[in-house]
């Protein structure tokens, strides 16, 4: 299969890209770049903080003595430091490491999901916490939007060989928003059939195929196994969205939009890790 | 340390591989183990910085901070976990690199600072807090409570991030200090003084 990366959309640029940590100011960040990198985890710790309480605020769960707009004002700001700062240490940090990044799968994934993530963040999420639920048309249209360009990231993280893994953490964390978000019977209802799914895959790729080199039966069992933890997540989530809107006032695209919104900032932090793994 | 490292669940034959051996040279678990280590950041850090943030007063001023400790709390607890298992873990799969690691060593110093902060927080500076829980502004003691936990966890994440740089890595020369503070010479690849090298140096000019 065709290696995905950015010398496939723009293959002549090789040499603009091998030149650029000698540009001001990368040749300034080299020497320091584990700084820069400390700097780019702590803004996305606040970016995924403030992001994970505003949208989770929207699914019924986190601060909810107040209102999602009342939440989305207090966060706002600190969301904005996130943000800013995970884009200002990335082009540093980016520009001084510029040709493994032009050879990365991960990084088109990670460019998917920022591009999507700040669509989604401004255009979606934040208008309807303003709006304490309302979904506005112009937030519909981003939402399609940055859903679009989030999943078109996820489909290339899928493909993208020694990154696919790597999907394994939006998987998780889709998961855990479900044991948060989800109430009473449907909770332990998810976490059981979770980990009945868990201890079958395991089952089955460390006794039926307990040949840790037999990829021939293990590659495609744990493909298997990644759909079935998907559907498994997603009727969860389904459910959680859907049957508590019914009689709530947050509808259920307001629901949808929180879920893409955390979960697109959780693809771009692991797909930005995997860079290293490829 | 090297029984944790080499001999713990060890089979026979010359092929046989410890735990952590096999943790270490996994196709894909360790990167799982230490990506989900960094992504629980989100969760933990994101949130307790807004608790922080809030005994601080620069946010959620007219929330009472009962509630804002009490919805966000769980949450960071629950990072937390994910962050210690990972953790152990991780420190399983390279025991020596880790114990004999400058940046990890430092980190633990912090990471039991911020937990000292938080007994301290919950034993002395809590007792009183009915009567400033819904000041937009918490007194003093609460604030430099929140200022050494901002701090710590930011000395603990950056810390962290600087641990697999080489810049002080044992049985390279490194400052006599460095040394002593890893306890190089107990390390696999000992101790190596950067003053030795100079002089080699020197004698060879």
């Amino acid at each position: 299969m065709t290696k995905i990366n950015f010398e496939l959309f723009f293959p002549a640029l090789r040499p603009w890209v091998m030149n650029l940590v000698n540009v001001w100011p990368a040749y300034i960040i080299k020497p320091q770049y584990a700084n820069w990198e400390v700097l780019h985890i702590l803004s996305l710790t606040l970016l995924g903080g403030t992001a994970i309480l505003m949208n989770l605020r929207l699914l019924g769960r986190g601060i909810t003595e107040e209102s999602p707009s009342e939440v989305y004002r207090n966060l706002r700001r600190w969301q904005d430091v996130g943000v800013i700062g995970i884009v200002v240490s990335g082009i540093l940090i980016g520009m001084a490491n510029a040709e493994k990044l032009y050879d990365s799968t991960a990084f088109v994934v990670k460019m998917c999901a920022l591009l999507g993530g700040v669509i989604l963040t401004y255009g979606a999420s934040r208008p309807v916490a303003r709006a304490d639920g309302a979904v506005p048309v112009s937030a519909r249209l981003w939402f399609i939007l940055g859903g679009l360009i989030w999943l078109a990231g996820l489909v290339i993280f899928a493909t993208g060989t020694l990154v696919n893994v790597g999907l394994y953490h939006v998987i998780f964390a889709a998961a855990l928003i479900v044991l948060i978000a989800a109430q009473g019977r449907l909770r332990w209802i998810f976490l059981i059939g979770l980990l009945v799914i868990f201890a079958v895959h395991q089952w089955v790729t460390h006794v039926t195929y307990a040949d840790p080199f037999d990829l021939k039966h293990l590659d495609p069992a744990n493909k298997v196994f990644t759909w079935i933890y998907v559907v498994w997540i997603a009727a969860a989530a389904a459910a959680q969205t859907f049957m508590a809107s019914r009689n709530k006032a947050t509808p259920a695209l307001a629901k949808l939009i929180a879920w893409s919104t955390i979960l697109v900032w959780v693809t771009g932090a692991a797909a930005g890790r995997w860079i290293a793994f490829e | 340390m090297t029984w944790l490292q080499h001999g713990l669940g060890k089979g026979s034959g010359d092929t046989a591989q410890s735990w952590s051996e096999a943790l270490l040279g996994s196709l894909n678990f360790w990167g799982l183990l230490e990506g989900t280590h960094l992504l629980a950041l989100m969760l933990f850090a994101g949130t307790i910085f807004v608790v922080d943030l809030r005994l601080l007063g620069v946010t959620f001023r007219k929330t009472p901070v009962s509630v804002v400790s009490d919805r966000v709390l769980p949450m960071t607890v629950a990072g937390f976990l994910i962050l210690l298992a990972t953790g152990l873990a991780l420190f399983f799969a390279k025991p020596m690199f880790y114990y004999h690691n400058l940046w990890f060593r430092a980190k633990m110093i912090f990471l039991v600072l911020a937990m000292i902060n938080i007994a301290v927080f919950h034993s002395q500076v809590q007792r009183g807090q009915s009567a400033w829980d819904n000041h937009p502004t918490p007194p003093g003691p609460a604030r430099i409570s929140a200022i050494v936990s901002l701090v710590s966890w930011i000395l603990v994440i950056g810390l962290g991030r600087f641990i697999p740089y080489d810049w002080f890595q044992c049985g390279k020369p490194v400052p006599h200090w460095a040394n002593v503070l890893q306890d190089c010479k107990t390390s696999e690849k000992g101790a190596y003084e950067k003053t030795a090298e100079t002089a080699i140096k020197g004698a060879q000019s």
